[in-house]
């Protein structure tokens, strides 16, 4: 219940956010009046929301509620994985009690004086007078005028009084902000103009202008231009990828489809990885065309979104899914579904590709990790020689390990227990299920203090086979090595995520091999209480990534609502089939 | 009675209204209310809007004629020039348009190094670093003028009358000329001449230039050359050591460019050879703020190392890898145990160590040492909060029984005191 009452409020803070700041629907002033009457307290806000008739929001609302409801449900299905499963870092932090700054939501300026019809110089004058710091006042009132949408009229009005003014001057600044309003109002045709009046003033711009004319032009028949302008940025720096994704987007608005495709291979070589818009434009432009070679095009973006581990966000993965439905002869099915924790899509009944490394990923990761985690360049960082050495002949006197238990990690979890005590369980009741157990410690822990019992300390040792690093050695690294060492079906149990260590790899296709093989290799308790049986995380068997057997797609997404961590995998999928 | 009762409520809910909105958030009778009697309407209503009608229809576009007129020539694209580096400059002038945190005036050499940056990040931290360098230096200027005029006002002042007070000075009768710098300089080379011969070794190893960029070891250099000064105006200096100072590495360079012609007279010991081959091994001991070990005492038989590294780019453990790999003894200065850690890094700039170390040197105190730590760093020192803070007493209690072992560990701090006080 406590869950659901959060998800409700989040989702009602992301309407607000929704509504306040809506991406491209163009408003004009009178939405600012409706605005500008909330400055009260946040709850009245709230409350206004509601009792004003804003119906489309009243929808959006139900719609959001009832999302977060149904995704609530479904959390019980996928909560077979939740260490790396999309959005459990959040929920953990929820309650943990840790929630963000709730006033970040409602922007706390005053009431803004904004005139709501042109004016002419002497009303401009007058309501100079009124504010405060003179200086500023064109720069603020423009600024205001950006922040509240007015309509262009004003800010024309506002202009044509500074040049007055200024002998027919309207400095850069002031032309950047009115071009950023036509731009937001979608006004081409004053774009245009604005453009002509930079041309024949300035040599050359910088990059906020370039971005703003590129973005206004690409809907004008003058959209060859800003294909000029991309080059001009070229000569300063490396153009953005949302300057890239605009050419891209005006070249296929008006049918240049090598032109887009060109710029998007140019992209590409630049290392610059495109916005999910640019993706989601060539697959909305390809829903007409009927084109072998387009269509092999979309497919190597997917792939592309396959070799670097991207996952798609909703708006982007509807798009893939109209596409695939779109391909006539071919029938192809969309669903969007949850996969079955054995790997098995519940759509198509396909198995989904194993997260397991093949033989030669696995080899290049055991020594990677070697080289770089424990080594690192340094031997003496982590560890030294000598350990590194005991540790090797260690490892090869034993036979392979089934489970790697950081000893330090997993004791420290249950404060109120004794650490030898909590670690003499584990490992017996692991043991009894005739696992070979290894554990990974410190010298410390066998000087028999009064939290590491010396007599429960030899009785692990009987029991397991046991490595104790040096106390300022770091023994995160030979875990991982001692897991790697012992071969696939070896697994390691912390609650680390290793997160520090992953990023001493130096490239990120070893670092997405490291966490493909840490998603399938590291156990987690799911709750234990002293002298329970121990219940883990079930391990991901199946890997999340695009994937594809030729006649079915499998891609998982981004659900609008669920916040990912960086380290999370989604746990969405749509699956695209064949019918035949 | 009743009739000026309710007439009363009346008005002062009337009157109250305005106030009351915050404290009965949720009350929508009161905000409209609030919305109805308060005068403070977001939108401008202009009082003689009805006064005067919609006379002139106001031209808008009038500005954009006058802005495509100003300009004689046409130009088909908006850049012409090709070398890079006018069109960077042009660029950055564009920037400074916009109230970038950009520099007004940029040399070629800054140019030249902005265009070679490798990302948009870097030159705008580039851009950025230069932009303050110049506020710095603009406001260093108006200071400076600022001073001089006021020196010459007061010079202006003496000129028009005040010419008897000057005789006065010149009769004033007096045992020693006023002491002047030379003279400050020639005692402190004194007492740097007996550090050289009788002093105890300070080693600034200078082994990490390769894990610094340029304007990391930089700021090492300047802290190397403050906590040089600091220890020259000591009464009991250090005799400095800078070890593994290759000659014509970049240390070598900085150092020289920086002391220039002086850097031959320094009262201190520069070698290229390793602090282990010039000290027995186990007189060293290495600080570094990674060391499981604390120091409790400072041991005047004992040599420390100091590594001279500003460590911008958090490569943990470092030094202390150096460490153990020499097998030398470490310490790390006991901050927790005395200040109440509150946020930044334990790593202290080299002058505050050094200023630490000579303060531990004769004194003895760690409190008084430890007052070289910032103070943004920490909140206070443990014995502080015990006074003030009643209900910390429990957690508190073993750290002060830590600090009084602290003060009987060192022992021969204290016999140094009595040395002193019998002189």
């Amino acid at each position: 219940m406590m869950t659901l009452l959060l998800s409700f409020c989040r989702s009602l803070q992301m309407l607000w956010k929704n509504r306040l700041y809506p991406g491209s629907s163009p408003r004009n002033w009178t939405f600012s009046v409706l605005y500008s009457y909330f400055h009260f307290s946040k709850k009245e806000q709230r409350y206004f929301s509601f009792t004003l008739p804003f119906q489309r929001n009243i929808k959006a609302t139900n719609f959001l509620i009832s999302k977060a409801i149904s995704s609530n449900k479904s959390d019980k299905d996928t909560s077979r994985h939740p260490l790396f499963s999309a959005g459990t870092a959040k929920k953990k932090s929820e309650i943990l009690g840790y929630k963000k700054d709730q006033q970040h939501c409602f922007p706390s300026s005053s009431p803004v004086l904004l005139p709501t019809k042109p004016l002419n110089s002497e009303e401009w004058e007058k309501v100079k007078e009124n504010f405060e710091q003179k200086n500023i006042f064109e720069h603020w009132m423009m600024e205001q005028m950006i922040k509240y949408n007015c309509s262009i009229d004003i800010a024309k009005s506002l202009l044509s009084w500074i040049a007055r003014k200024n002998n027919g001057i309207v400095d850069y600044k002031l032309l950047i902000g009115y071009l950023t309003l036509c731009v937001s109002q979608r006004q081409t045709a004053e774009i245009i103009d604005v453009y002509e009046i930079m041309k024949t003033r300035y040599k050359t711009l910088e990059h906020e202008g370039y971005t703003l004319l590129i973005q206004g032009l690409i809907h004008s028949d003058r959209w060859r231009e800003t294909l000029i302008l991309l080059e001009d940025i070229k000569k300063i720096m490396s153009p953005s990828k949302r300057n890239y994704g605009d050419c891209i987007k005006g070249a296929l608005l008006h049918r240049e489809m090598n032109l887009a495709w060109n710029l998007y291979f140019e992209m590409l070589n630049h290392r610059i990885i495109p916005n999910w818009e640019t993706f989601q434009a060539f697959f909305d432009f390809a829903k007409g065309v009927k084109n072998n070679e387009f269509e092999r095009r979309l497919l190597d973006i997917l792939l592309y979104l396959r070799n670097n581990q991207m996952y798609p966000n909703e708006p982007f993965a509807q798009s893939i899914k109209i596409w695939f439905e779109s391909i006539p002869e071919k029938k192809w099915k969309g669903e969007s579904v949850i996969i079955h924790k054995s790997g098995q899509c519940l759509a198509c009944g396909r198995m989904l590709e194993s997260i397991h490394l093949n033989s030669e990923e696995y080899e290049f990761l055991k020594q990677r990790v070697l080289k770089d985690i424990l080594d690192g360049g340094d031997q003496y960082r982590k560890t030294t020689p000598k350990e590194i050495n005991r540790f090797e002949k260690f490892i090869k006197s034993c036979p392979p390990f089934d489970i790697v238990i950081d000893g330090l990690n997993v004791t420290k979890m249950f404060p109120k227990i004794r650490e030898s005590e909590t670690l003499l369980d584990i490992v017996s009741q692991l043991t009894k299920q005739n696992f070979q157990v290894l554990v990974l410690g410190r010298k410390h822990m066998l000087n028999g203090r009064s939290r590491w019992h010396k007599n429960e300390m030899t009785a692990v040792q009987n029991m397991a086979y046991c490595f104790f690093a040096d106390n300022v050695s770091e023994d995160d690294a030979f875990l991982l090595y001692a897991t790697l060492h012992s071969g696939n079906q070896c697994r390691f149990l912390t609650r680390d995520l290793m997160r520090d260590h992953k990023a001493c790899l130096t490239d990120e296709k070893t670092q997405q091999l490291f966490f493909r093989w840490q998603q399938g290799h590291q156990l987690v308790f799911l709750n234990y209480y002293p002298g329970k049986k121990i219940i883990f995380q079930s391990v991901l068997t199946y890997n999340t990534v695009v994937q594809t057997t030729g006649d079915s797609w499998h891609i998982p997404y981004d659900e609008n609502i669920v916040e990912r961590y960086s380290y999370e995998v989604p746990t969405k999928w749509l699956c695209l089939q064949q019918q035949n | 009675m009743s009739a000026c009762f309710m007439f009363l409520r009346h008005f002062a809910r009337q009157s109250v209204v305005p106030f009351v909105h915050r404290k009965k958030g949720a009350s929508l009778y009161f905000t409209i209310l609030h919305r109805h009697l308060s005068s403070r309407t977001p939108f401008l209503f202009y009082p003689n809007k009805e006064n005067v009608p919609p006379i002139e229809k106001i031209d808008l576009d009038e500005w954009k004629n006058t802005m495509k007129s100003s300009l004689p020539e046409e130009r088909s694209s908006l850049t012409t020039s090709e070398d890079t580096l006018t069109v960077i400059r042009e660029w950055i002038e564009m920037c400074r348009m916009l109230n970038r945190e950009v520099p007004e005036h940029i040399s070629d050499e800054d140019l030249k190094k902005i265009a070679e940056c490798p990302s948009k990040k870097s030159r705008k931290k580039q851009l950025k670093f230069l932009y303050i360098k110049e506020n710095h230096k603009k406001a260093r200027k108006e200071k400076q003028a600022r001073k001089r005029a006021e020196k010459d006002e007061i010079e202006k002042q003496k000129q028009l009358g005040n010419d008897e007070e000057s005789e006065n000075k010149e009769l004033k009768n007096t045992f020693l000329l006023p002491l002047q710098d030379r003279a400050f300089k020639s005692e402190r080379d004194w007492r740097n001449a007996q550090a050289m011969i009788f002093g105890q070794p300070l080693v600034f190893d200078m082994a990490y230039e390769n894990f610094m960029p340029e304007r990391d070891l930089k700021n090492t250099v300047c802290q190397l050359l403050e906590s040089e000064g600091a220890n020259r105006k000591d009464i009991d200096p250090f005799h400095i050591y800078f070890c593994n100072l290759r000659v014509d590495s970049p240390y070598h360079k900085e150092l020289l460019n920086r002391y220039k012609e002086k850097w031959n007279e320094l009262l201190l010991t520069a070698t290229e050879k390793s602090h282990v081959d010039v000290f027995p091994k186990e007189r060293l001991i290495y600080l570094t703020a990674d060391s499981p070990n604390v120091m409790t005492t400072f041991r005047h038989d004992k040599i420390y190392i100091i590594g001279s590294f500003v460590d911008k780019c958090s490569q943990p453990r470092v030094s202390y890898a150096n460490a153990k790999r020499l097998n030398l003894a470490s310490e790390r200065l006991p901050l927790d145990q005395y200040l109440q850690w509150e946020l930044g890094n334990k790593n202290l700039t080299l002058d505050q160590m050094m200023r630490i170390l000579l303060t531990l040197k004769n004194t003895g105190d760690w409190e008084k040492a430890l007052k070289f730590v910032p103070s943004r760093k920490y909140s206070g020192f443990h014995t502080d909060s015990i006074n003030s803070k009643n209900f910390f007493k429990g957690s508190q209690k073993p750290k002060l029984e830590i600090k009084k072992s602290f003060q009987k560990l060192s022992l021969n701090a204290q016999n140094r005191g009595v040395w002193w006080k019998n002189e």
